[in-house]
Order: structure tokens, then C-alpha cells, then sequence
């Protein structure tokens, strides 16, 4: 099972709200929203892993860090993030890590940030 | 070309991510027995979000660009499309409606007289189809100034005359004839609580001898402002048949529709003022704790320590002045971009790194979200210090 962990982003939430409205208008199931969920996740962690070929290296000072379940959040402070073709600055930013080394068997559901109510079943 | 070749990875990659999502769950939706259209309309749906975003530049604007502009061609391969082009044209710079009407005046008169008739109702349709609000159309057919969107006067020449009525409210009136005159009379304002006066434009046509085609040429009245839920514009085109006798026709038409207008205008405007009164000035002191009260019955957690804070900020504080002031924020948020989104980035860790305090972050595969901006990596290496 792959990580639930980009389910908040952009494309994760623009598509949990689509399925919501779809739920709403009674035009899929619940359970058919998880599946589709389930399948995003397989979806962008291969994208992640196969087609994106990039570097990025960021630089700022550290505000807290927290080690739980195998997932470290930290929130920096005053950050660059540079890439070859530009920079860019942020005064905060809060980054969520999963271990790279193996996939969960944990949901990590409950650590994304804002949690879906057909998520919790 | 080298730019283009570093150009940004994102939308392609979210692009072939929703591709697959959505194969992936075709056979999910037809075991459920879901229709292909609803899966279509779940597509639908992400990439709207996603442009809707604007987190990802570029993101299929241009794909959709094209369809608009073909569809758009198809649409004016019609000679109906040729007139709604120029109702749209028309309707969209409302101030610049000589100038329209002018340079829309030689396309039109190649408009035979029966498709005008024909194409009122649809330039109706195309009107309401356009984006105009539900509640404008609604109101444009409940008829709220009690006049029909749809006249026809048949003058004594036979030819018709029509009034149509748009979903703005506003009336235009398909002028037959090439050679016009315009007079514009603009009605001052019946009342300043946002209630705009009715604007009505009188087209004369010249009284020499006339044109056999007619020309669907519309006119746009000069102001059209929404007040809230309300079209209280209302602008009235005469179509000219180009004879005297029906010029008057004319004009008695629209002194009557204007009487009609002019007493239904200030009819709602008093509506709206008897439904102002209500508010009340408060008078007394600042101090009050009459809508504390009411708040305390929802909050009362909140508001008791709240009031806890200020009574000891102002007491310990300056006592002479208010408790308000003596908490200042300190806060350096306003340095921050206009964006109110919290910098995420969502990744996978390879190597976390600590020596006294500094720290060292191996991640990879990321999605980042900064400024209201996504960007991806692969592999991320940072630097901190705690």
C-alpha cells in the first residue's frame, strides 16, 4: 500500500473535493471514492518516483522538529529553496516526511493535515 | 529552446498522473456500475480544481484555449452566431455602445428580415446562456416591472417590431434599417441607494425612405449595474422601420414602457428603504456586555478567559487606559506574500542528520507548495540550524 501522504496537495485535495462532490450528488459511493483515493496514491508515488528527475536544495534555519511513527515534521524558518533555474523564499514552511526506505503499512492518515471524512471508516 | 527544455515539470506530470488515476478507475466505476460520464465528469472536475488553483502555471489552459477558440469559430460559421457575436459585443462595453453599434453596422445589414425575427429568442437564449446570473434571468422572465420580454408591435407597414428583453434587463430593440440616428435620453437617478435609474435611449431612424433589410443591430444602454439581486436598468432600443408614422408608433411605445418602468422603479426602491430601518446606533458607552452575553452563552470558555487576560492586562498595565491597548501585536506576518497558504512540502525522507545543531535533510520525492506555487523534486538536500 503506498504512502497516503500526498493526498494534501494541490492535486491530492482538488481531487478529494471533486469525489466529495460526486458523493454529495450521490453519483459514486463512499467506497468508491477510497478506491479512487487509493489508486491516486499508487498514481503519484510512481509519478514521483519515475518521472520527475530534479534537484532541489534549500537552505534556512530550523523551528521544531517532531520524530513520531516514523515521520519527522519540521517547520523552518526564513528558507531558501533554490533549484538550478530559480530561487525561491519563504518566511515558514512546514515539511512532512515519511521514511524513504520502506512503505507504510501504517495509514498515516491521521498525520495528514486535513483529514477526509470518508477517510475515517 | 533551452529554456523550453527546463521549463516546468508539473503540469505534465499532473497531467499524466490524473491520465492514469482515471484509467486506473474505469473498471473500478463500471464494476460499480457507474457511467463513463460520471467518470468524465470526475475529470472534469480535478482539472477545473486544479486551474482553479493556479498552483500549476500553465496547467491545460492551453488545451482549452484552443477548444474555446474552435468552438467559437464553429459558432460564428452561423449567420445566428454572427448576431449574438455582436449582442455579446454589445452587451459586454456598455459605455462604448455608439461605437459598437457603428462598427457592427455594416456586418448586420447583410442579416435578411425573417432571421431577425427568428433570432430573437435565441439571442435570448445565448444571452442567458452566457453567464448571465440565474437570479437576472429569472427576473428578466417573471417580468418584474410587469413588462412582457418579448414585444412585437406590428406597424402599419407590416413590419415587426420587436422589443427584446435581455437578462440584464435591459431592452433592445433590433433596428431594421442601416441609417440612424441616435438619441439618447438618460433619465436621472430615482433614488441613490444603489438603485439605478432606468436608462432608456430613443433611436430614431431618419424619415427618408426605407431600407428593405433590415439590420439586426442592437443597441446597449450606457449604465448597466447589478444592485444586488435586483436589474433595475432598463434600456429600450426601438427598431426603426424607417417611416414617420412609425417613428411615432415608436415613441408612444416607449413613453409607455417608460411610464410602466417608471412607476415599477420606484416601487422596489421603497421596498429597500422600508427594509433598512431596522438597524439600531448604539449610543451608550463601549463598555457594554450585552452581546458579550450572548456570546458567553455560546463561548464561554473563550470569553471568560478573554475577559481574564484584559482585567489583569489593564489592571497590572496602564489603569487609565483601555485594556485593548495594552496587548499589541507583535506579530511580523504582513512581511509574509499576499498568500494566506502554509508553505507545505510532502516528501519522503532518506537521511536525517543532526550535529549539535545542525541539522541535515536528505528527502526525496516531494511535492512542495510555496507562495501558492507547486513544484516537485526528486531529490531535496537541506540545511538547518535549530
Amino acid at each position: 500500500m503506498a504512502y497516503q501522504l500526498y493526498r494534501n496537495t494541490t492535486l491530492g485535495n482538488s481531487l478529494q473535493e471533486s469525489l466529495d462532490e460526486l458523493i454529495q450528488t450521490q453519483q459514486i459511493t463512499p467506497q468508491l471514492a477510497l478506491q479512487v483515493l487509493l489508486q491516486f496514491d499508487k498514481a503519484i508515488n510512481t509519478a514521483l518516483a519515475n518521472r520527475v528527475r530534479n534537484r532541489v536544495n534549500f537552505k534556512g534555519s530550523l523551528n521544531t522538529y517532531r520524530f513520531c511513527d516514523n515521520v519527522w515534521t519540521f517547520v523552518l524558518n526564513d528558507v531558501e529553496f533554490r533549484e538550478v533555474t530559480d530561487l525561491v523564499k519563504v518566511d515558514k514552511v512546514k515539511i512532512v516526511a515519511c521514511d524513504g526506505k520502506s512503505s507504510d503499512y501504517f495509514s498515516h492518515s491521521s498525520l495528514i493535515i486535513r483529514p477526509r471524512l470518508f477517510l475515517t471508516q | 529552446m533551452a529554456s523550453s527544455a527546463n521549463s516546468n515539470p508539473v503540469p505534465k506530470l499532473y497531467r499524466s498522473v490524473i491520465e492514469d488515476v482515471i484509467n486506473e478507475v474505469r473498471e473500478l466505476f463500471l464494476d460499480e456500475g457507474v457511467d463513463e460520464q460520471v467518470l468524465m465528469e470526475l475529470k472534469t472536475l480535478w482539472e477545473n480544481k486544479l486551474m482553479q488553483s493556479k498552483a500549476v502555471e500553465g496547467f491545460h489552459t492551453e488545451e482549452q484555449a484552443a477548444l474555446q477558440a474552435a468552438a467559437h469559430q464553429q459558432a460564428q460559421q452561423a449567420q445566428q452566431a454572427t448576431q449574438q457575436a455582436q449582442a455579446q459585443q454589445v452587451l459586454l462595453p456598455p459605455q462604448q455602445q455608439v461605437t459598437s453599434w457603428q462598427s457592427t453596422r455594416p456586418t448586420v445589414t447583410s442579416a435578411p428580415q425573417q432571421q431577425v425575427i427568428v433570432q430573437d429568442p435565441k439571442i435570448l437564449q445565448h444571452m442567458s446562456a452566457t453567464g448571465m446570473s440565474a437570479a437576472a434571468t429569472a427576473a428578466t422572465l417573471a417580468l418584474p416591472t410587469g413588462v412582457s420580454p418579448y414585444h412585437q408591435l406590428i406597424t402599419s407597414q407590416g413590419q415587426i417590431l420587436q422589443f427584446v428583453r435581455a437578462a440584464n434587463g435591459a431592452q433592445y430593440i433590433i433596428q431594421p434599417q442601416q441609417q440612424m440616428v441616435l438619441q439618447q435620453q438618460v433619465l436621472p437617478q430615482m433614488q441613490p441607494g444603489g438603485v439605478q435609474a432606468p436608462v432608456i435611449q430613443q433611436v430614431l431612424a431618419p424619415l427618408q425612405g426605407g431600407h428593405p433589410q433590415q439590420t439586426g443591430v442592437i443597441i446597449q444602454p450606457q449604465q448597466i449595474v447589478l444592485t444586488g439581486n435586483k436589474v433595475q436598468q432598463n434600456a429600450q432600443v426601438m427598431q426603426m422601420p424607417g417611416q414617420p408614422g412609425q417613428v411615432q408608433q415608436i415613441q408612444q411605445q416607449v413613453q409607455q414602457v417608460q411610464q410602466a418602468q417608471g412607476g415599477a422603479a420606484p416601487g422596489p426602491p421603497q421596498q429597500q428603504a422600508k427594509q433598512q430601518p431596522p438597524m439600531m446606533l448604539q449610543v451608550d458607552g463601549a463598555g457594554d456586555t450585552s452581546s458579550e452575553d450572548e456570546d458567553e452563552e455560546e463561548e464561554e470558555y473563550d470569553e471568560d478567559e478573554d475577559e481574564d487576560k484584559d482585567k489583569d492586562g489593564g489592571e497590572d498595565g496602564q489603569v487609565e487606559e483601555e485594556p485593548l491597548n495594552s496587548e499589541d501585536d507583535v506579530s511580523d506576518e504582513e512581511d509574509q506574500e499576499l498568500f494566506d497558504t502554509e508553505n507545505v512540502v510532502v516528501c519522503q525522507y532518506d537521511k536525517i542528520h543532526r550535529s549539535k545543531n545542525k541539522w541535515k535533510f536528505h528527502l526525496k520525492d516531494g511535492i512542495m507548495n510555496l507562495n501558492g506555487r507547486d513544484y516537485v523534486f526528486s531529490k531535496a538536500i537541506g540545511d538547518a540550524e535549530w
